[in-house]
């Protein structure tokens, strides 16, 4: 890959250039707001002031993908985001949701990240900028990263047009596609063939990970999911905020999936009584199966929950499961086909009875 | 028809292809083959057409048991219907395994001059879910 070496403080001015140089019309990117973290869109470049001190801020907010889902626009906008979040970006582009010429996407090293509320309350200990033996301190006084990030095996920037990454008190910047190069070479940085791949640390991150998965409470049973979901009030919050879950209109928002009075009615005297709100098993069910090849387990869906279920023990960890069985890996390349719109002709006979 | 002794009779729901299994099962019952009753078909014109939906709300509304069937893959009318669906079944049967209900789950290629091979599936099918035993969804209040 084609990059160069930035010291911290010159992120500004790659930023600035960005916009400057009309490589971009607009840049989403993190901002701080007091003690919290949140995104912006920019398009005065005087309005990026500082970006080091926050992009690789820990914190998750919204998922930056799902800002952009639907934005079938001409005007080009980069997007500064965590590795999950640009993952998310690029499933939207092969599911036709976002326009993958009109954007320019620049991923950031994360080296996972805490709630929202957990990162606000402990920003004094926290602070900009962690690595790992700062998490583990930090997860001995009881502030842990999100679960959704523990097993997380992608925190390194490797996908994406631009990757910024934090080596040795630098920031190594690479541009991974062409129009990625194109645009560092816009701004003027001096491009030489650098090496960001970084295989022992990912190997490290993808073994603890793994561990971490392990570890997790397991839902092996319709029981367990009820007894999982019993909160759950059915708000579909997190259907709202997940990157991947992207249809016009979703059936549990038209009369058969969300049904009320008579055809409610009817429903209770078929099977005696039924739940209400109704269809809540249904409805996580339906849609671990509709994310179940896209979801990029970013756990979003969780940290929406207002009743706040664990959903990353669900949505992430049964995906996988579909993920593995179609050796697919959500976010890795644009040109790589979505497996339910290509086959082989011989295949998968052994998950069928 | 075998004489059902009290016991467990499952309730199937069978999603079939109007082409292949249909056409199967229709041969079956034409050339007299004997199977148990518990399918309850439902004709779908393809494979493809089965949003896998139907079978978490089959599931959910108290059926014993899914059974999917289509052409054999590469003799699929519309050329490729049951290729996607194959992908699909296996992913929603992947899903159901994590949680212990893809045994209530089968499908089966079955072309129209197979009769027997349907009969013997959907004996084999009736046995299997009488050791699964009945779904416990059916008497829930979801």
């Amino acid at each position: 890959m084609k990059g160069t070496e930035l010291n911290y403080e010159d992120l500004e001015g790659f930023f600035q250039g960005l916009l400057d140089n009309k490589v971009i019309d607009a840049l989403i990117m993190p901002h701080r707001v007091g003690n919290k973290v949140s995104y912006m869109l920019v398009r005065d470049k005087e309005k990026v002031a500082s970006p080091e001190s926050v992009i690789f801020a820990p914190s998750f907010g919204v998922n930056a993908a799902n800002v952009v889902k639907g934005w079938m626009i001409d005007n080009k906008v980069g997007i500064v985001a965590k590795p999950c979040e640009i993952r998310a970006a690029i499933e939207l582009i092969k599911l036709k949701q976002l326009n993958e010429e009109s954007v320019l996407l620049i991923t950031v090293d994360c080296s996972g990240a805490f709630k929202n509320e957990d990162y606000a309350e402990h920003y004094a200990e926290i602070g900009n900028l962690v690595d790992s033996a700062k998490l583990k301190e930090l997860e001995g006084k009881g502030i842990s990263i999100r679960e959704a990030c523990a097993i997380c095996e992608n925190r390194l920037a490797d996908i994406g047009d631009i990757i910024i990454a934090r080596i040795n008190g630098k920031v190594g910047v690479a541009g991974l596609t062409e129009m990625g190069v194109k645009a560092l070479s816009a701004v003027g940085l001096p491009l030489e063939d650098k090496d960001l791949e970084r295989r022992e640390e990912k190997e490290r991150i993808v073994a603890e990970a793994r561990k971490r998965l392990e570890e997790l409470p397991k839902i092996d049973s319709v029981e367990a999911l009820e007894a999982f979901l019993q909160d759950c009030i059915v708000c579909k919050n997190c259907r709202d905020v997940c990157p991947v879950c992207y249809c016009k209109e979703c059936f549990f928002d038209q009369p058969l999936g969300n049904p009320v009075g008579g055809d409610l009615l009817n429903l209770a005297e078929l099977r005696g009584a039924i739940e209400v709100p109704a269809n809540q098993l249904l409805y996580h069910l339906t849609r671990v199966y509709h994310v179940c090849t896209t979801c990029v387990a970013c756990g979003a869906c969780e940290d929406a929950c207002p009743k706040s279920i664990p959903l990353t023990r669900f949505y992430p960890v049964l995906a996988q499961k579909v993920q593995e069985i179609f050796e697919y890996v959500p976010g890795k390349d644009t040109k790589e086909p979505l497996p339910f719109t290509t086959y082989e002709d011989e295949e998968l006979e052994e998950c069928l009875r | 028809m075998e004489e059902v002794v009290g016991g467990f009779e499952p309730k199937i729901v069978g999603f079939t292809c109007n082409w292949c299994t249909y056409a199967g099962a229709d041969l079956a019952g034409t050339s007299r083959k004997k199977y148990p009753p518990n399918i309850r078909i439902i004709r779908l014109m393809c494979s493809g057409r089965l949003d896998p939906m139907f079978v978490l709300k089959a599931l959910l509304n108290g059926a014993d048991g899914v059974f999917i069937g289509g052409c054999h893959p590469g003799e699929c009318h519309y050329i490729k219907g049951n290729f996607y669906a194959r992908r699909r079944i296996a992913a929603l049967r992947t899903i159901l395994k994590q949680l212990g209900l893809d045994k209530r789950v089968r499908s089966e290629w079955i072309s129209a001059s197979e009769g027997d091979k349907f009969a013997r599936t959907m004996k084999d099918m009736a046995e299997e879910i009488k050791q699964v035993g009945p779904n416990p969804m059916r008497d829930k209040i979801l």
